[in-house]
């Protein structure tokens, strides 16, 4: 597989890999909870390269998805003790522990390597750089694989426990009436969220993660209210959204996560004009006929 | 050496000095202004901000190059961020308003859209054809060693147009805050009010951008706020202590990274914030987590004096 082929593959599979969930996190309502997972996860991947020392170990990430789930946790325990009203909880506890990471960073603690730049637009083509090898066969990036792992765990998730998640996103009071562990429910998939957030940190930083989580979900939503159609069309913007960032970053050279988020935003307006324009020319003919 | 003369001795650094003064401006005006962003209920607005305000920076830098020839014009820079921040908070209120989409997703996706344009800008900036075009970072992850006298200037006065917009305007901003729809019936309209608050709050958030970053801009808009709260009924008292805890956390953590040499401002700062926030919840009267967990206790054995007959 040739570099750029490669670097293609990852960001697809990343894109898909942040999308699926998302969905369920924007209907949730809790669509800034990825921005504050994603940077709370820097301290749990500084600690995890102490121990484990590379980047796309599935032990550093499993690591690290826990310090991400020690956001959901804390937010929703000050969010349960009402002291804290709207969305504070969320804005109080990952700026602490984005800034242990960065403490933990700047002190270069025993070799750390880890870029202030990586950390805030990850580096598509530097996850992208070690392939994996089979004999002299280059079968793409290392990286790709543990993206598609990821990508694949999410996919099962969400098949397995479809009618659950759909039940405990639309109504969660009735889920809990009818005797349903809507909690146990609830953390495994932000566990599985964290995890997520903590593999496309690497290749796409904090805010691609962002971006890629909420904005395909978010404009499909403006299409359809249905989940199953919506989840058909979130994937299917996160494939040309990340196909056209790409390409727009490669034809100007530009960094790549900033063009594919910029990109990924601009198609949300274009769809949401589009489906005011057509709202609008409906009402006219209604009004006219 | 003891403490005090090590501590004056610091005082007398010019430097010190400068950032020691910038970082608690910065503390109190966010602090103050963030209490109203609470009392909307929409502290992370604070975050799209900071972020989208890079967006402006960029922007303004390369305007400011293309007409003078030099980028590193402060006060172009702190206009672009103030303006992108007031679109950015614009365009999720217009996206809430016009598709079903709720206002954490619009946040979101305003992040994504200005933040990610910002970040392009920035690379055009790098690979383009300007002078000095280093530096720009500085507003990134913040540095607040870099306060220059000129910064301090700035900053003062933003932070003056702000707290006088606040003062000026706080019968409308206060009933807003509290009932938006009464401050509508009496007359102030929402259209004209909101603007003009979050306006007030994105002055306030750009120019603490070069002291702890913009990523971390958003715990001085969120934590001060929430720890004022803990202990204060009123708005007076809220907006006030709300500040005090900002310059403090902003003064006690810059000394502390002095001290330590090595260590970044800004996470230091925060940190103290966070620990403000912390105590806060535990220790305030009536509503503290403590005095809770005490007056339940004696609840339950006043419960069980009055029934004793009851199997326990």
């Amino acid at each position: 597989m040739s570099f750029v082929v490669g670097v293609v593959a990852l960001a697809l599979v990343t894109a898909l890999a942040c999308a699926v969930p998302g969905v369920f996190l924007l209907l949730r309502k809790d669509a800034m909870m990825t921005e504050a997972v994603s940077h709370a996860v820097l301290p749990g991947i500084v600690i995890g390269l102490l121990f484990v020392g590379a980047l796309d170990s599935p032990f550093l990430i499993l690591a690290a998805a826990l310090t991400g789930l020690l956001v959901v946790l804390g937010t929703e325990y000050l969010r349960s003790t009402g002291l804290v009203e709207g969305d504070a909880p969320l804005g109080l506890l990952f700026p602490a522990l984005f800034s242990i990471g960065i403490i933990l960073v700047s002190q270069r603690f025993a070799n750390v390597h880890l870029d202030e730049h990586v950390v805030l637009v990850g580096d598509l083509n530097l996850a992208a750089f070690i392939h994996l090898e089979v004999g002299d066969v280059s079968l793409g990036p290392r990286y790709l694989y543990v993206m598609l792992a990821v990508l694949l765990l999410n996919v099962a998730f969400v098949t397995r426990f479809f009618k659950e998640l759909q039940v405990t996103t639309f109504d969660p009071d009735f889920a809990q009436l009818s005797g349903f562990s809507v909690r146990r429910l609830h953390y495994a998939f932000m566990f599985l969220v964290s995890i997520t957030i903590t593999a496309a940190f690497y290749a796409a930083g904090s805010i691609l993660t962002v971006a890629l989580m909420i904005v395909p979900a978010a404009t499909a939503h403006l299409v359809t209210k249905r989940l199953p159609p919506m989840l058909a069309l979130t994937a299917a913007i996160a494939v040309v959204g990340a196909l056209a960032g790409f390409g727009a970053a490669y034809a100007l050279d530009a960094a790549t996560s900033g063009a594919m988020a910029f990109v990924f935003g601009l198609g949300f307006v274009v769809v949401l004009v589009a489906t005011r324009m057509s709202a609008a020319v409906r009402a006219s003919r209604a009004l006219t006929v | 050496m003891s403490a005090l003369p090590a501590l004056l001795d610091l005082l007398g650094d010019h430097t010190v000095r400068t950032v020691l003064l910038g970082a608690s401006v910065v503390g109190f005006v966010a602090g103050a202004l963030g209490s109203f962003a609470y009392l909307r209920r929409q502290s992370m607005m604070g975050d799209v901000v900071s972020h989208a305000a890079l967006l402006g920076i960029a922007a303004a830098f390369i305007a400011a190059s293309l007409v003078t020839g030099s980028g590193h014009h402060t006060l172009a820079l702190l206009l672009g961020a103030s303006l992108a921040g007031v679109l950015s908070i614009l365009f999720a209120t217009a996206v809430v308003k016009h598709s079903r989409i709720t206002m954490d997703g619009a946040m979101a996706v305003s992040l994504a859209l200005f933040f990610g344009g910002g970040l392009t800008l920035m690379r055009v900036i790098q690979t383009g054809p300007f002078a000095q075009r280093t530096g720009l970072n500085v507003y990134i992850f913040g540095r607040a060693a870099a306060i220059t006298r000129a910064d301090l200037q700035l900053i003062a006065l933003f932070a003056l147009v702000a707290l006088a917009f606040m003062l000026l305007n706080w019968k409308v901003f206060k009933l807003y805050s509290f009932d938006s729809v009464l401050s509508e019936l009496v007359g102030f309209r929402g259209r004209t009010v909101e603007p003009l608050l979050q306006a007030t709050i994105v002055l306030a958030v750009v120019i603490g951008l070069k002291v702890v970053g913009l990523i971390l801009m958003i715990a001085f808009v969120v934590a001060p706020a929430s720890a004022a709260r803990q202990w204060t009924r009123s708005l007076e008292g809220m907006v006030l202590l709300s500040g005090l805890f900002g310059a403090s956390a902003a003064v006690v953590g810059t000394l502390i990274s002095v001290v330590a040499g090595d260590v970044p401002t800004g996470p230091v700062i925060v940190l103290v914030l966070t620990a403000i926030v912390a105590v806060s919840l535990l220790a305030a009267p009536r509503r503290g987590l403590v005095a809770r967990a005490l007056r339940r206790r004696r609840q339950r054995l006043d419960l069980m004096r009055l029934a004793p007959q009851v199997p326990r």
